[in-house]
């Protein structure tokens, strides 16, 4: 098995189709298989097989074809944020120790160890012999998402060429996927939903239309773009699909090409689903559903007729034939599903799980439908425009600032991007409190900035000693 | 107005360790400005201040600093 098979099967029945476009520049599926070819023949020689090779491109053909490359040749593909502050991207390294890591151009000041880097345009040229890909056992990794940990630090979620391929399937069978979609990507690979826009869409043939990220900040623009290229299917973050549902210019817009729109990461609210419902009446909108390390475990198709104001949407029923069950005493959503991550990556290394069943921290409830709901966290995780963020890695962060005693983070509502996070800090002596937090903006990614402060003579405790962190939360709703 | 912007933003939208350091051409964008601060930010300004901005002029050049901020709705403004 190897999760990049179909689209070399695809390459054979349609090579001179496109497969990606980014902004001017086209490739057809034969010229990408040549150029993942170069770089995997490339990496066979330097015997990179199950090890970990990061890639430090944005998303994009380049970035793309380096992934399919690594896979080709039996690696497992671990993509950074580079926007993301260096200490960040340095502990992820650090933590993975990958074999390569993938880029253009020089290596970047912030990496310790320039040996490790491939600069992918000095590439040497290397005879393509043998055929690609390399065949793997199903349970042979593919890919690790590092994501925010409760522990105070990023973690690497393990995902197999099974778990991979159970989800790419299922999408292409669920959406009827096939050789006439046009599918839009602006999630980064970092990010799971990619996978989606990575493998569900060569698979079928399908022809990948990189967004451009700057138009995430120009609703309207981005929706012009959707309708300039006949964009059939996207998969994006609800706090996205508000924001063209609400400034989008969908009325004057044609977008009677968009056959459907998947959204996962967050909470969808209501008014503006509602909305979006209205203006693209013939478009089917799919609420998808499940944490990195099951990837999606429950997906519901939005019934227009039974969106209330008041009322969340169901997460719906089980997809990629995961077996659900609910922890009868937490309400706990536990998940067992071919999906699965093989566990965390850490230190070089995985580490084994030792159940079937994850859990997902969620609290969920069946509806007298049949249908899974969803309640929220059983901790303190937020969900910020998509992204996870786990309050503990921020007070990591402030924790270690010169001249902190002790803070908390909690989260706090947003009307648009679900969550937010906010800090309550008990400073030394006669510190500032803007003196204290400055380095916070080189050390935190933009979605984990604590978006309020607010300075404590002590922390709110609880009968047990433990922080409050409901007092405080009431501190900011107040 | 550009106060009340300024007020909003830093208390709302993004933190900055000192708001009064952060100059009317500083990038809004760089400092954390999002595509979701940017929805909010338009919809307080239209309630606000009565004026309607029109979702084709919604873009980063306009929306990236106060004095960008100001010049937009100042067009718009009757």
């Amino acid at each position: 098995m190897n999760i990049v098979i179909p689209f070399f099967q695809q390459c054979n029945q349609t090579p001179d189709k496109t497969a990606f476009v980014e902004e001017e520049h086209t490739i057809s599926y034969i010229d990408l298989k040549t150029g993942i070819e170069k770089i995997a023949a490339f990496l066979r020689i330097k015997q990179v097989r199950n090890q970990c090779i990061a890639i430090a491109l944005d998303r994009g053909i380049e970035a793309a074809s380096s992934i399919y490359a690594v896979l080709s040749a039996g690696a497992i593909y671990l993509p950074l944020d580079i926007k993301n502050p260096v200490t960040r991207i340095n502990f992820i390294i650090a933590d993975a120790q990958p074999a390569f890591i993938i880029g253009i151009g020089d290596a970047p000041d912030w990496l310790d160890n320039p040996a490790i880097w491939l600069d992918l345009s000095q590439l040497p040229l290397t005879e393509i012999k043998g055929i690609f890909p390399v065949l793997v056992d199903k349970n042979d990794l593919a890919a690790i998402l590092y994501t925010s940990g409760s522990t105070g630090n990023p973690k690497g979620v393990a995902l197999s060429h099974q778990a991979l391929m159970n989800f790419s399937s299922w999408a292409q069978t669920t959406f009827k996927l096939n050789q006439l979609e046009r599918i839009a990507s602006l999630a980064p690979f970092h990010f799971d939903l990619s996978i989606f826009d990575l493998f569900s869409s060569l698979a079928s043939g399908a022809t990948v239309y990189f967004l451009p990220a700057r138009l995430s900040l120009s609703p309207s623009r981005l929706t012009a773009w959707l309708s300039e290229y006949k964009i059939t299917t996207w998969y994006t973050v609800p706090s996205l699909l508000s924001f063209i549902a609400l400034k989008g210019a969908l009325q004057t817009t044609d977008l009677s090409h968009l056959k459907r729109l998947l959204f996962a990461g967050e909470v969808f609210p209501c008014p503006h689903l509602i909305k979006l419902a209205d203006l693209l009446p013939d478009t089917e909108l799919f609420n998808l559903y499940g944490p990195t390390e099951t990837n999606v475990c429950c997906y519901w198709q939005v019934e227009h007729q039974r969106l209330t104001v008041e009322q969340n949407i169901p997460i719906g029923y089980a997809a990629c034939d995961a077996d659900l069950l609910i922890d009868t005493e937490s309400g706990e959503l536990l998940v067992n599903s071919l999906n699965n991550f093989s566990g965390y990556w850490q230190q070089g290394k995985l580490q084994p799980l030792s159940t079937n069943y994850y859990p997902t921290g969620d609290k969920v409830a069946l509806n007298t439908q049949g249908e899974y709901e969803y309640y929220g966290r059983l901790d303190r995780m937020l969900k910020c425009s998509g992204y996870r963020v786990e309050p503990a890695e921020i007070e990591q962060c402030i924790n270690q600032l010169a001249t902190i005693v002790s803070c908390a983070v909690v989260g706090i509502k947003d009307l648009t991007s679900g969550q937010r996070p906010v800090a309550a800090v008990v400073l030394t002596g006669d510190a500032t409190l803007s003196n204290t937090i400055k380095p916070l903006r080189q050390q935190l990614a933009p979605y984990m900035q604590p978006c309020k402060f607010i300075v404590l003579d002590t922390l709110p405790r609880l009968a047990n000693g433990k922080t409050n962190y409901q007092a405080i939360q009431r501190l900011f709703e107040s | 107005m550009k106060q009340h912007i300024r007020e909003f933003i830093f208390n709302e939208l993004i933190f900055v360790a000192e708001p009064e350091k952060f100059s009317d051409n500083d990038d809004l964008l760089e400092a954390g400005l999002d595509s979701m601060g940017i929805m909010r930010l338009i919809m307080h300004i239209e309630e606000q201040f009565s004026v309607t901005l029109p979702d084709s002029e919604i873009d980063p050049d306009n929306v990236k600093s106060f004095n960008a901020l100001e010049q937009w709705i100042l067009q718009h403004k009757a």
